[in-house]
């Protein structure tokens, strides 16, 4: 059975926009999604009625093999953690700690204590329970709003742009950190770099999917890319220019390991053509002595 | 920002830490809510000028001994004396200045124990106290989330002020400038607006938390020796009130 599943998904605002149009996606369990697109691709709306606050216009939505009905959407919501693009919009408590426990107290869960020990720890912030969370920075205000729903122990983890607003040491920790989750996610982001770290599987959504696959294999369709209003992560914009100049680049590195090791490669080869050209000319001035 | 006005402006954060640290603040809110809401009753129902004058003589001990910064203590009195003095103005004019004086007395000995109470207790904790005091839990629940969101609001009012500057708007100052007054509406209009927006992902983010009707405190204080002893100490402050009241001290 798979984590999520949408099946032609259509979904109108009431204004007549058409936010998603026969949209379809199949997320497997512990499997890491990330959904990109520009502005208004329909990307908080699709994590929106994930979590039942909102109900597709036709087709359906399946969470856990169940199918989500204005019914049973408070109690599917339990199997989904949703964490807003804005962690003041989720924070109501008066300490870090009490924020964690708000979930789980409500749910009714045993062992408050320990699941607020091991949601403060999962994301980091141990040393921050006893704080005020409305004093703290954006980036410790996220990791309070994932630590509160990580409490509740969903299945799924939808994300709403978790690195939107974010320092470049808090944005590289929260990626690290969601990096090392073991949990099915659906990330809606439009930061390719931070999506291309993280996940296992691309979705381009354009109000309907764009195009899908893995990291490398979307960066690569550039064209849709740009029709989508998309731009390749800086690493393999540098990787497209290499390639440009006529370095013989297999395919666009997304993230900085791929960058290294796709460095590598082109470098050996490099200097295993030199070798061999070197090679080939000592070989050369070596014969013609004899031949003369 | 909010918190600045309702507790008194440009006062230094220094003045804070002092405060968390003395026996006030660190009282069992619910000794504190319902010592000084005895206090404040029995105040309100005095009559006689000794009776008064010996309440405004406790109040004032109580806000000196509170360790409630004293500057924080009298911005915010001063905030709330056109009120006290409304509230006297009418027995001045009609009943005489003893009267009169009376009243003012009475009002202060009642406002300046709440204002030690609002300035000495951190606003969550007062909420909290006042759910444990079985207050219902949709009224502390309202208030605890109003209180939250006004902040958010009063962060987003100040930053559409700060835009309005560097985009060298310095109207609003007369009541003649019409373009200014426009500007002003149409900045809270905005804010109201966001607000709305805002409201609406508050509510999704307490259904993301499976919230149902009431915010419990988790980790909750138990009453200690001195909470009883600040207790028993305006219980016998209030009798005394009371006897002198009926006359028995005179």
């Amino acid at each position: 059975m798979s984590a999520l599943e949408l099946r032609g998904v259509t979904y109108k605002y009431d204004d007549g926009t058409l936010a998603l149009k026969d949209f379809s996606l199949l997320v497997e369990r512990s499997e890491k999604v990330a959904i990109v697109g520009p502005n208004g691709a329909g990307k908080s709306t699709l994590l929106n009625l994930l979590a039942g606050f909102r109900m597709p216009f036709s087709g359906k939505v399946l969470i856990e093999g169940r199918e989500l009905t204005e019914e049973n959407a408070d109690e599917l919501r339990r199997e989904v953690g949703l964490v807003f693009q804005d962690p003041d919009d989720q924070i109501f408590m008066p300490t870090v700690e009490e924020d964690v426990a708000f979930g789980p107290r409500n749910l009714g869960l045993d062992d408050i204590e320990g699941r607020v020990k091991l949601a403060l720890r999962s994301a980091g912030i141990e040393s921050l329970a006893k704080r005020r969370p409305h004093r703290l920075s954006h980036g410790m205000k996220k990791r309070v709003a994932i630590a509160g729903i990580l409490a509740m122990d969903p299945k799924t983890l939808l994300l709403d742009e978790p690195t939107s607003g974010l320092d470049p040491r808090a944005r590289a920790e929260l990626i690290k950190l969601l990096k090392g989750m073991d949990k099915t996610m659906l990330i809606a982001t439009h930061d390719l770099e931070a999506a291309a770290e993280m996940v296992d599987r691309v979705v381009v959504l354009n109000v309907s999917v764009v195009t899908q696959g893995t990291m490398r294999e979307v960066v690569m369709s550039r064209e849709v890319l740009r029709d989508a209003g998309l731009e390749l992560p800086t690493v393999s914009k540098l990787f497209d220019m290499v390639s440009g100049m006529g370095y013989p680049v297999e395919s666009l590195p997304v993230s900085m390991d791929q960058a290294v090791s796709e460095f590598t490669r082109v470098i050996e080869r490099e200097a295993k053509l030199m070798g061999e050209k070197r090679g080939r000319k000592n070989r050369g001035k070596q014969r013609s002595p004899d031949g003369d | 920002m909010l918190v600045a006005h309702v507790r008194g402006h440009g006062v230094l954060r220094e003045a804070d830490k002092g405060e968390k640290t003395s026996w006030f603040w660190r009282l069992d809110p619910r000794a504190k809510i319902a010592g000084i809401f005895a206090f404040v009753v029995v105040t309100a129902l005095l009559t006689t000028p000794e009776a008064v004058v010996l309440a405004l003589a406790s109040a004032i001990v109580l806000s000196a001994a509170s360790g409630v910064h004293a500057k924080r203590l009298i911005i915010a009195y001063a905030t709330a004396f056109p009120f006290i003095a409304l509230a006297s103005i009418s027995i001045f004019l009609f009943s005489g200045t003893e009267r009169g004086m009376t009243m003012l007395a009475r009002t202060s000995s009642c406002v300046m124990p709440l204002l030690v109470l609002a300035l000495g207790t951190d606003t969550f904790d007062l909420f909290t106290g006042l759910r444990r005091l079985k207050v219902p839990g949709m009224i502390t629940t309202l208030l605890m989330l109003t209180f939250r969101f006004l902040l958010l609001l009063s962060d987003e009012y100040e930053r559409m002020k700060l835009s309005r500057r560097a985009r060298g708007f310095r109207g609003g100052r007369s009541i003649l400038d019409k373009y200014g007054f426009r500007v002003l509406s149409s900045t809270a209009g905005m804010v109201l607006v966001r607000a709305s927006a805002r409201a609406d992902r508050v509510y999704e983010g307490l259904k993301c938390k499976a919230f149902r009707k009431d915010m419990i405190p988790w980790k909750i204080s138990s009453l200690r020796p001195v909470d009883l002893v600040f207790l028993l100490t305006l219980a016998i402050v209030a009798t005394t009130l009371a006897i002198a009241q009926c006359g028995v001290l005179t």
